[in-house]
């Protein structure tokens, strides 16, 4: 298993570059905005952590390659939004758009569940009113049961009603303010499916199987290598959520695919405040949210959950100030000065400058993980031996957010990879690469 | 599966070879307050100190025999708390159980849980370190999280004292974290929950229209108020509780892994679907069962979690409920009592402005690393024989064996 660790190491190179020299600030979650969008339906592949390359078909932002998943379309409550789509692909497609009300399609030709664009060539016009806030799901609704898994999903974000940078809300209520929002598209597939619809082979749905788990289109490690990245052209959004102490966290979590999955986020619970784009509310706010450490995502259905994170209650100083190294801070009786950072107090405050009340094992006996700082305080880089850690530069405190049937933490029989990725909290000070 | 006790014997002195090859660092450390000799315990002169709770457990590897008589390879843990360190080794040697030992904390407390890597004994090929992960841990610092990417796991021969402050009371679960699938794949998992300082309060304070009593009942079925949360009105208040854990086993899986084949993770599929390690109607036998079996030989008895429910009419009966299944979401249901499901999560069901959410329901479904905390009010229900079982039907089976699996027995007497 260790040459397993290896391979995975050498895969996150791309995240230690990501995360030592950022990509340049893009706010919130990558996406379209406005109230036109021009998709196409197109044919490219997919690419997997452990090197396989599948068919897929996807929705591409007008002339754009191929994109799995689709353009998240980001719009704002009210606003009257049209999606025109082209169709490259040698059969019909289509588009609904589940949550929201008085859809109209036009062009195109007629088909069961909605309007189609008609093979090679086709387009067909959506337009609907974004009348409600929240989180969604768009996809197709011609032989959805290929298409879906074929890749041609997305996301679909409505701003409410007096969203700005400055007051970041998910609903129209102060209980969805976050700080920084994060896309969780978890879907899942069977190559086998691809690889028939490539040679043009009848697919039995029936026999699915899966063996990959992807969030927002990537297998693990990929998902926490950079948006963009050059080597992934048909899967341009990665899934790294980041942090400081205190701050809340917006999950956006959509269930793409066919099966529920149980996800777990270490480090703390969430709260879910939200799903299908509505409030969990008896009227006064998100009052009926539920805190939960593990929450199913269902295929076809949206939540939203605030995650925050202090350190409190630990019962010891998450940055390891102690008189002994860092006198200024505390005194010698082991309390806190009046010169404690006021940057670093989410954490109790019974709990500073106390140190950790056990010793850790001598270096040999241990296996450092590659985002282990060498140090259990935050913000502190430790001593590793050569070849150990080295993919976490800040020191962050790194938590492992994964679908928690353990089974999809694979890529097609390879573990790790599957449905994972790695939340960074950075101690205060340090510049979060995706704010 | 083909194994003999012949080839363990071979075995041992590889494994031992293989120890005292690490270096000389290498040692069994026990870090417990107050105990001076590394067994976990206070004993003697040895003094407690205050809220303080200490344990240690032995990961490595071990066997159990499925209710069909199937048997299977398994990682996990032991519970060696008051073996002396220098006889931990031994001890942990092909001794894990399944589940691993229940922890219980009580909130607040100072938790020392030390965990010690004996090794696998029937994989010498392995080096594989071990972690606790502490599923659900509100606010988790990743030294004592046992997530091994982002912090550190112990080697062979070695221990790592994890360091808690017993968290917000509720039903949490743990499992050993390293290779998470194959490691839980294999059982590393066991029964872990916090309960409420609100348990200790004074007899006779008014909790809201309820008055807690802590005490024993003599002249009633009621043993003294115990509660899930510490909800300041007795909602949540319980006369005994069953620590329920759902888990699967793919033997395909265990019985590649026994013979050092490649583990088939992308076929994998659990077969032997269990509550607390066992399949109906091994789930009611209220005691250990027996060793399993070694080609002819007694292993060490490693499945010692019942799963039988036994109360009395009148009781309130809390399940406490959790999946560390690694495959198949699962649906629990209750035949002839109604299930209240009072928390989940390990949070209590309340709005934020406090209003009671907890819910009257006939099932409950869990997917891997969920909990949910049901309590069945035997007031005015018949004695007799209830069910607890899968509503997943196909899951009632014990590998080809198509009786049992996912079941067991709920026994009110008067």
């Amino acid at each position: 298993m260790k040459n397993l660790l290896t391979r995975c190491a050498l895969r996150l190179l791309p995240v230690l570059v990501f995360l030592a020299f950022g990509t340049g600030a893009h706010a919130a979650i990558d996406g379209l905005t406005g109230t036109t969008f021009n998709l196409t339906a197109k044919a490219g592949y997919l690419s997997t952590a452990e090197g396989g390359s599948y068919l897929m078909w996807g929705y591409a932002n007008g002339s754009s390659p191929m994109q799995f998943p689709g353009p998240t379309l980001i719009v704002n409550q009210g606003a009257v939004v049209t999606v025109n789509l082209a169709n490259e692909l040698s059969v019909p497609v289509s588009i609904v758009f589940p949550g929201q009300s008085g859809v109209t399609a036009n062009g195109g030709a007629a088909g069961v569940i909605t309007r189609e664009a008609p093979a090679a060539g086709g387009s067909v016009s959506y337009s609907f009113t974004a009348a409600q806030p929240g989180t969604y799901t768009y996809y197709s609704g011609t032989n959805s049961d290929l298409q879906v898994e074929m890749g041609l999903v997305g996301a679909l974000i409505v701003r409410p009603t007096g969203y700005s940078e400055s007051n970041k809300i998910a609903y129209n209520h102060p209980d969805s303010q976050y700080d920084r929002e994060y896309l969780f598209l978890l879907s899942d597939m069977d190559p086998t499916v691809h690889e028939k619809v490539a040679a043009g082979l009848p697919v039995d749905n029936a026999a699915w199987w899966p063996v990959y788990w992807l969030m927002n289109g990537r297998t693990a490690p990929d998902t926490m290598t950079p948006a963009n990245n050059p080597l992934l052209p048909h899967q341009p959004y990665n899934c790294m959520p980041m942090m400081h102490p205190g701050d809340r966290v917006l999950l956006r979590m959509i269930g793409a695919g066919r099966d529920l999955h149980p996800f777990h986020v270490h480090g703390n619970e969430h709260k879910v405040i939200a799903r299908d784009g509505r409030l969990l509310s008896s009227g006064a706010g998100a009052n009926l949210a539920e805190n939960l450490f593990t929450s199913t995502v269902v295929p076809g259905a949206t939540s939203d959950a605030i995650f925050s994170w202090t350190g409190a209650k630990l019962g010891w100083d998450i940055y390891g100030f102690t008189h002994a190294t860092q006198p200024a801070y505390c005194d010698a009786a082991g309390n806190p000065t009046a010169s404690y950072p006021a940057d670093r107090m989410s954490q109790t405050a019974a709990d500073r400058c106390k140190p950790i009340p056990v010793a850790l094992p001598n270096q040999t006996d241990l296996t450092n993980g590659q985002f282990y700082s060498g140090s259990p305080y935050l913000g502190t880089l430790g001593s590793l031996p050569p070849g150990e850690g080295g993919y976490n530069p800040n020191s962050g405190y790194m938590f492992m957010w994964h679908s928690h049937s353990e089974k999809e933490l694979t890529n097609n029989d390879i573990f790790p990879g599957g449905m994972l990725t790695m939340m960074i909290i950075e101690a205060p000070g340090v510049t979060l690469m995706n704010p | 599966m083909k194994m003999t006790t012949k080839k363990i014997a071979t075995l041992l002195p590889a494994l031992a070879t293989l120890l005292s090859a690490l270096p000389l660092c290498a040692a069994v450390t026990v870090q417990c307050p107050g105990d001076t000799n590394g067994d976990a315990q206070w004993t003697g002169a040895e003094v407690q100190p205050a809220n303080t709770q200490c344990l240690h457990l032995a990961a490595g590897d071990g066997f159990a025999t499925m209710a069909d008589g199937h048997l299977q390879y398994l990682f996990s843990f032991k519970d060696v708390t008051g073996v002396p360190p220098q006889q931990v080794m031994s001890a942990g040697a092909l001794a894990a159980e399944l589940p691993g030992p229940t922890i219980k904390m009580k909130e607040g407390s100072h938790v020392y849980l030390n965990l010690t890597n004996v090794g696998m004994m029937m994989r010498p090929d392995l080096f594989d370190p071990h972690t606790v992960h502490f599923h659900g841990f509100p606010n988790a610092a990743p030294i004592f999280d046992g997530e091994p990417m982002a912090s550190i796991s112990i080697n062979m021969g070695s221990t790592l004292t994890y360091y808690y402050r017993a968290p917000e009371p509720g039903t949490y679960m743990y499992h050993c974290h390293v290779e998470a699938t194959e490691h839980m794949q294999m059982g590393m998992l066991g029964n872990l929950y916090v309960t409420p300082l609100q348990d200790d309060l004074p007899d006779g304070t008014l909790l809201g229209s309820h008055t807690h009593h802590p005490d024993p009942d003599a002249n009633g079925p009621l043993p003294g108020d115990r509660y899930v949360y510490n909800d300041g009105d007795g909602s949540t208040r319980y006369d005994v509780e069953f620590p329920i854990q759902i888990i699967g086993f793919d033997s395909n899986f265990h019985d590649q892994h026994i013979g050092v084949q490649p583990l088939p993770f992308a076929g994998m599929k659990d077969n032997y679907p269990m509550l607390n390690g066992r399949g109906y109607p091994d789930t009611v036998n209220s005691a250990s069962l027996p060793a399993p079996v070694i080609d002819g030989e007694p292993g060490v008895v490693s499945q010692k979690v019942s799963a039988k429910v036994a109360a009395r009419v009148g009781q309130k009966v809390l399940l406490r409920i959790s999946s560390l299944a690694t495959v198949d979401f699962y649906t629990m249901t209750v035949l002839g009592i109604p299930m209240k499901v009072v928390g989940k999560d390990a949070r209590i069901l309340r709005s934020s402005s406090g209003q009671n959410l907890a819910y009257s329901t006939g099932s409950v479904t869990l997917g891997g690393g969920e909990s949910c905390d049901v309590i069945l009010d035997t007031a005015g229900v018949s004695p007799g024989t209830y069910f607890l079982y899968a509503t997943d039907l196909n899951h009632l089976s014990n590998g080809p064996e198509d009786f049992g699996g996912l079941m067991t027995e709920i026994e009110l007497t008067l």
